[in-house]
């Protein structure tokens, strides 16, 4: 299962001093990072009776995705797969944040 | 482990598991402790005032306190009294002073549809902190100042994006605003903001909790501690109290509070992934709960470590949970900013908490005799069924309007309901006429799941059994934590002494912080206790002295980890910690506290639990000083010549040792080795 990705490796994924470094990078601000953006996503595209309890289950959910994609991060066999962890969560959240400006 | 390497999930997820349980761990066990006695801050403060013990908590004659109140504060306009509860044994009293207060009056009066559920006595409404920004600002400034002067003051210590954000809202909000923050239903708006929620964390420092400084510094508000019983008046001396470790639980010590919460926050995180990352780990969890393998090194420091963590762990996964909850507005402040697109305001009013829709009357001028009020709680109790009063609040006392609220006690609280749910019975005081609106709210199901999770972590709903049932998880994960860090040093001692290496610096800094971050830490609570009891009564600011004695005693702590010997820095501060600790009844028997014997004699459970607690402590403590000191690390040798068949037979049950735990999991283990040397 892991030579079938192989192709997916990137010249950091042998360095093992470099390979640690960016996954703790990603770890620690991506995964941050990825929750800001989830707590911000949630709490305007959820429609709740009152707002609050939108923003309250946001950033119960944003810490749940915190932890995932540090989990994520440091178990992923390849650092590109690591990255993509991060960056497809990201962008969805993203577009959930931006369309209804866009639409309006 | 190496990242470049093929590797299975469990052995990264142990990686992780090591690395985020060790980076903050000390920080963390030191969290845990001091949020485990935090479980008990009201009676730890109890105990801490010794003066006190002999209040006689069984019959409470509310006359002699009106005596008190009537003699005291004639002039003022609402008489708080807190009724003595199983967490408190006295009865508090407090007002405010009418000459200091004409500026709240003004307000008061200028609002048309008050609809306060009380005029706001000053003590109460501080020491609840629902005057958010005064209840913040209390532990480093001078209390009681002007109420201006304490908002803008702790506006200052803030970080300049809230402190604008707060300055807007007051701005705009004006009274109305001011309506909200002296109501005392607060625990709706939560999580609404990080003040919001420091907001809230401070109402925990609430009601049968004395504030001592509050009685030294007071310019606005007074309060009094009497005995239920006979209306004396009890002295206290200022003490930091059980506040002191709470504090430290949440927002640590002598640094700005905003920076002492992101660093509890950024441990709580790691505490979570570590936690959660150790399941993964752990295969077998059921069966690994079960297994137990005694004075085995590593391994048998890895079962105890498996067994305190599974045994509560749901306990750890809420604490930690909650506890970032508590922080979520600060930790994640995109959510609020983009439901509310930065309106704060809008923000606020959302949650705003429906209070009791009836409106308070100036005082009529007009001199009338209130009705007796113990009937008055009675009705109430029997209204509430199994819910007991936990003050009783008199608006215009001795007025013709007089209007005498009683409130029930936090405890046996719904826990769904949050706290808002300590309702309110309003009588008319003079005819004991009711005059209860209709009730608050029901919370709506994402309210009820952040209700339980923060009121599980604070604790307020408890009564004892519960109570101590959080404490026991406390102390639970205070020892999961604990055994964590000494496993990553036995671990790696192992490592060393087959590679004749010499300790390194990092493994020589991970013990030295073992010694003082778990030892030394009780060493220091002992010693905190200590200073509470030898520090005289009448020394002006000993309530900071006892801080000092804690710190200093903490940072001696460390510097006799890095001096001694590591086997003897254990022994020796384990050993100071155990005497410490469990002499504590005694020194309260000798300095004027309650003697044990007697405590239980009269059933004053507040401060026998304090002092049966100590000496569990205490003797726990020395049993472990004791095997420690009778413990000797076994060479290689002596457990190549020891059982073999039985070590292959619990290798085969226990689960296999991810890498971290040692250098190569299969080679390493004692079955294997025993099989090669077979």
């Amino acid at each position: 299962m892991i030579k079938a990705h192989h192709r997916w490796m990137c010249f950091a994924d042998h360095r093992p001093a470099m390979n640690i470094s960016l996954r703790l990078f990603m770890a620690v601000f991506g995964g941050y990072g990825l929750a800001l953006l989830c707590g911000a996503a949630l709490a305007s595209g959820l429609s709740f009776a009152l707002a609050f309890d939108a923003v309250t289950f946001a950033v119960m959910i944003a810490f749940i995705v915190q932890l995932v994609a540090v989990i994520w991060v440091i178990a992923a066999a390849t650092l590109v797969r690591a990255a993509l962890g991060l960056i497809i969560p990201a962008a969805i959240f993203g577009a959930w944040l931006v369309a209804p400006q866009l639409v309006s | 482990m190496n990242f470049d390497r093929p590797r299975g999930l469990r052995q990264s997820m142990s990686w992780l598991h090591t690395y985020s349980g060790l980076t903050l761990g000390w920080l963390v066990f030191a969290i845990f402790v001091t949020g485990t006695l935090s479980f008990f801050r009201n009676e730890i403060t109890f105990w801490m005032q010794p003066e006190r013990h002999k209040a006689n908590s069984d019959i409470v004659t509310f006359e002699r306190a009106l005596g008190v109140l009537e003699s005291e504060a004639p002039n003022a306009r609402q008489w708080t009294m807190t009724l003595p509860g199983p967490r408190n044994p006295t009865l508090g009293i407090s007002w405010q002073n009418p000459q200091q207060n004409a500026q709240q009056n003004i307000r008061q009066t200028a609002i048309p549809n008050n609809n306060e559920r009380r005029v706001p006595s000053d003590t109460d409404t501080v020491g609840r902190g629902n005057e958010s920004n005064a209840g913040n600002a209390e532990r480093r400034s001078p209390r009681r100042q002007g109420e201006g002067v304490e908002m803008s003051a702790s506006a200052e210590g803030r970080p300049t994006r809230q402190g604008v954000a707060d300055a807007e809202r007051r701005g705009s909000r004006g009274n109305a605003e001011r309506r909200t923050m002296q109501t005392d239903e607060g625990d709706e708006e939560e999580l609404l903001s990080p003040r919001q929620s420091q907001n809230t964390l401070e109402q925990a420092q609430s009601r049968p909790q004395e504030q001592p400084q509050q009685q030294h510094g007071g310019a606005r508000g007074v309060r009094l501690t009497l005995d239920p019983a006979t209306g004396e008046k009890l002295g206290g001396r200022e003490t930091a109290g059980g506040n002191f470790l709470y504090r430290f639980h949440f927002e640590l010590y002598g640094m700005d509070r905003i920076w002492g919460r992101w660093i509890i926050g950024i441990a709580t995180m790691l505490m979570f992934i570590a936690i959660v990352s150790g399941v993964i780990v752990h295969r077998n969890i059921f069966k690994d709960f079960f297994t137990f393998r005694p004075a085995k090194g590593k391994r048998s420091w890895l079962d105890a470590h498996n067994g305190c963590s599974v045994l509560s762990l749901p306990f750890h996964i809420m604490i930690t949970f909650s506890g970032l909850l508590l922080f979520g507005n600060m930790m994640i402040p995109t959510a609020m900013q983009s439901a509310f697109k930065g309106d704060m305001d809008a923000y606020r009013q959302n949650v705003r908490n429906r209070m009791a829709n009836f409106e308070y009357k100036p005082p009529a001028g007009e001199r009338a005799t209130m009705i007796e009020i113990a009937p008055l709680v009675a009705a109430a109790e029997r209204t509430w069924k199994n819910r007991k009063a936990g003050s009783v609040i008199i608006t215009n006392p001795n007025d013709k309007h007089a209007v005498i609220e009683v409130r029930q006690s936090s405890i046996g609280g719904s826990l769904v309901a949050g706290r808002s749910a300590a309702q309110s019975l309003y009588f008319d005081g003079v005819s004991g006429q009711s005059l209860t609106g209709a009730d608050a709210a029901k919370p709506t199901t994402v309210q009820a799941i952040s209700n339980v999770l923060i009121l599980l972590h604070r604790g307020f709903f408890a009564s004892p059994i519960p109570r101590w049932l959080l404490f026991l998880g406390g102390v639970g994960g205070s020892l999961m934590v604990a055994t964590g860090l000494i496993m990553w040093r036995v671990a790696r001692q192992k490592d060393q002494e087959k590679q004749q290496r010499s300790s390194g610096a990092g493994f020589r800094v991970v013990e030295g912080l073992n010694v003082t971050g778990i030892a030394g830490l009780m060493v220091a609570i002992g010693a905190y206790f200590w200073a509470n009891r030898l520090i005289p009564a009448d020394v002006v600011g000993r309530n900071d002295w006892e801080i000092r004695a804690f710190f200093i005693v903490w940072a001696i702590t460390l510097i006799h980890a890095f001096t001694r010997q590591h086997k003897m820095a254990w022994v020796e501060q384990l050993a100071v910690a155990g005497i410490l600790i469990g002499l504590l009844p005694l020194l309260n028997a000798l300095t004027g506290g309650l003697a044990l014997s007697a405590s239980i004699g009269k059933g004053q459970w507040v401060v026998a639990g304090f002092d049966i607690t100590a000496l569990l402590m205490g003797v726990g403590l020395l049993y472990t000083t004791y095997r420690v000191y009778k413990y000797a690390p076994k060479t290689i040798a002596s457990i190549l010549t020891a059982g073999k068949a039985s070590e292959k037979k619990t290798h085969e049950q226990g689960m296999p040792l991810p890498d971290t735990f040692t250098s190569d999991p299969r080679s390493s283990s004692f079955a294997q080795r025993s099989e090669e040397s077979a």
